[in-house]
């Protein structure tokens, strides 16, 4: 997969980079609004990620660019501005995302597959590893073609590990994906240790492998 | 005042005295003149008296007392009696005038004095008052303007302009400090949208970078733990700087937008997502449906932030009780002693204890949103437990 990250802090564009090369994905660069501006008009992408606030001009407008070259490129926008009119300014520029700085880079990489997803086959594809088949247009999963009854949240749980494959994720992250900003008011995190054993148990010997612990409290969904 | 009543009566008593006198020598000369030319006047006590004397005596006045029997009361007299020798006969010539009584004289002075003050008195009372209505009609207009003033509205305070030099200089100072107030609290708002937002990027790259060294193969179980411990602190530092800037926009009015929101189905939602990360047991009484209009982000957190404020201080001592009636949203969680400070309890980065871990920014972000739509919020501690109520219906509480 090819991206683009316009992204004027090169501190955060190059961890950005980094995170999202480790599953062997195309990264390109754009430290300001002309080499943005330059780069989307010259290439094409599969997903652009692109900051409101570039320092010599708006995202939006490369974002109007784009819609008015007629690129089939997915658009996430990142904001340091958490404000719904913004938000909306760009959904209806039609961006397809919206993310607010701070943010994890797993959950970042997280909203970057399902907008690969849509994009690509005009819909919700299904996502296999190995023995496990998420339907996310049913928003169901399979092991071995049986189908697992999972709840809302062990689905979303097997979703984010699946899509941050081979990255360390520790509770926090997990829980701040799955609980929002309420997860900050837990005392402690053992009620995600309970929600990953629960999926433990219904992803059957199979696919409980996959969900190996790291560093002793944090997460790894891996083949190795 | 009373002296000027004392002199005005003895002057008044003098003119009337020499007035009397004049008209009893004038009288007595009539008399004389008319005896003179042969006639004998007749006597008329206790008026006139002519008496034939044998010996003249010296001329003299005098003050007398005398029965009126026409008033059935002692009069005071004045008498004239001279002795004439006219055609060689004496006459004693005796000629009396009712005089004015003193204390009479004293009266009407003191009853015109009044109805004089009091004439006056009323009529200048309402002159002035008048007078003062219009001398005054700026600075009381100007006076209500700074009651009604308020740092949220835009508009410059609007003073009326006086002739007085006193009440223009006011003005003058109070369009001044309204201005620096004003400005002054531009700039406190502007500074903390400006430091929430300049510190989101810096925010971003160090949660950026620490998710890389993490996924790096060469760290140890110990920096993970500490990495995540940083991780968790920047969380924290996220929150506040994201409450930091809804308060401001809480007092930006920025939030115009309202919708019909079913509070008690918010709750249920709230209570079942909470319940996947407390292990406290969460019970909701729902006698009737609120319905309140608002943003629907707001309502969220509105509940959100009352109900986790409740988790976070009952201890893990549940149950927490929510109860939902009459459109009053009430919470309560255990609590041994009631809150110290209740005046301080809505007060950003208040905090009762600091064992408790929060931000202290989550009831007033609840009181900001219940003044914006007029709800009205109270505190009470009962029976060990602390309570807090919302009351949706705004009609009820315009009323209290």
């Amino acid at each position: 997969m090819k991206f683009l990250i316009a992204e004027d802090e090169i501190s955060l564009q190059q961890s950005i980079v980094t995170y999202l090369e480790k599953d062997g994905n195309v990264c390109e660069c754009a430290s300001n609004y002309e080499e943005a501006i330059y780069k989307v008009s010259l290439y094409d992408y599969d997903v652009i990620i692109l900051d409101i606030n570039l320092v010599t001009g708006s995202g939006l407008e490369v974002l109007k660019q784009l819609k008015k070259e007629k690129k089939k490129a997915g658009v996430i926008i990142i904001s340091a501005n958490n404000s719904l009119s913004d938000k909306l300014e760009g959904l209806d520029l039609g961006a397809d995302d919206y993310i607010t700085k701070p943010f994890h880079l797993a959950e970042l990489n997280s909203r970057l597959k399902a907008v690969l997803r849509r994009g690509k086959f005009g819909g919700d594809e299904s996502i296999v590893f190995n023995e496990i088949r998420i339907d996310t247009r049913a928003k169901s999963a399979y092991i071995i073609d049986m189908p697992m009854t999972l709840t809302r949240k062990e689905y979303d749980l097997l979703l984010f590990f699946v899509t941050n494959k081979n990255r360390v994720l520790s509770k926090e992250i997990i829980a701040e994906h799955l609980w929002g900003d309420n997860s900050d008011l837990a005392d402690n995190f053992d009620f995600i240790y309970v929600h990953i054993n629960n999926l433990r148990k219904k992803l059957t010997p199979e696919g409980a492998k996959y969900i190996k612990t790291a560093y002793g409290s944090g997460y790894k969904f891996t083949e190795e | 005042m009373v002296i000027s009543t004392f002199a005005l009566f003895f002057y008044v008593r003098w003119l009337l005295k020499q007035e009397v006198e004049e008209e009893l020598f004038s009288a007595e000369a009539r008399i004389e003149s008319a005896l003179n030319a042969g006639k004998h006047p007749s006597s008329l006590a206790p008026i006139i008296e002519v008496l034939e004397v044998d010996q003249p005596e010296a001329s003299f006045t005098k003050d007398t007392v005398i029965y009126d029997p026409s008033q059935n009361e002692m009069e005071l007299f004045r008498e004239l009696s001279t002795y004439k020798n006219i055609n060689n006969k004496f006459y004693k010539i005796s000629v009396r005038v009712l005089v004015v009584e003193t204390n009479q004289i004293l009266w009407a002075i003191i009853i015109s004095y009044i109805v004089i003050v009091l004439v006056v008195f009323i009529f200048q009372f309402y002159l002035n008052k008048s007078y003062n209505k219009k001398l005054w009609s700026p600075f009381v207009h100007n006076l209500e303007q700074m009651k009604t003033f308020s740092l949220l509205s835009t508009n410059p305070i609007q003073l009326l302009d006086s002739e007085i030099l006193e009440f223009s200089e006011l003005n003058k100072e109070i369009a001044l400090l309204t201005g620096k107030v004003r400005d002054d609290y531009e700039n406190l708002k502007q500074y903390t949208e400006d430091v929430s937002h300049e510190l989101q990027t810096p925010l971003a790259i160090i949660q950026a970078k620490i998710e890389n060294i993490i996924n790096d193969q060469s760290v140890t179980e110990v920096q993970f733990n500490q990495l995540t411990s940083i991780q968790k602190d920047i969380q924290r530092l996220t929150q506040l700087n994201k409450r930091l800037t809804l308060l401001t926009k809480l007092e930006n009015q920025q939030f115009t937008y309202r919708e019909n929101i079913e509070i008690t189905a918010l709750i249920d939602q709230i209570i079942a997502n909470f319940s996947e990360i407390f292990s406290i047991a969460l019970s909701f009484q729902k006698t009737n449906n609120i319905l309140a209009s608002m943003d629907p982000y707001l309502a969220e957190i509105l509940c959100n932030n009352i109900i986790s404020n409740a988790i976070k201080h009952s201890g893990n001592n549940g149950p927490i009780t929510i109860a939902a009636k009459d459109m009053i949203l009430s919470v309560s969680n255990f609590g041994l002693k009631p809150i110290a400070n209740p005046q301080h309890l809505f007060t950003r980065f208040y905090r009762e204890t600091k064992e408790v871990k929060s931000t202290g920014l989550g009831l007033a972000i609840v009181k900001k949103i219940c003044d914006l739509y007029g709800y009205h919020i109270s505190y009470k501690h009962v029976q060990d437990h602390h309570c807090f109520s919302i009351d949706f219906d705004t009609t009820r509480v315009s009323n209290k």
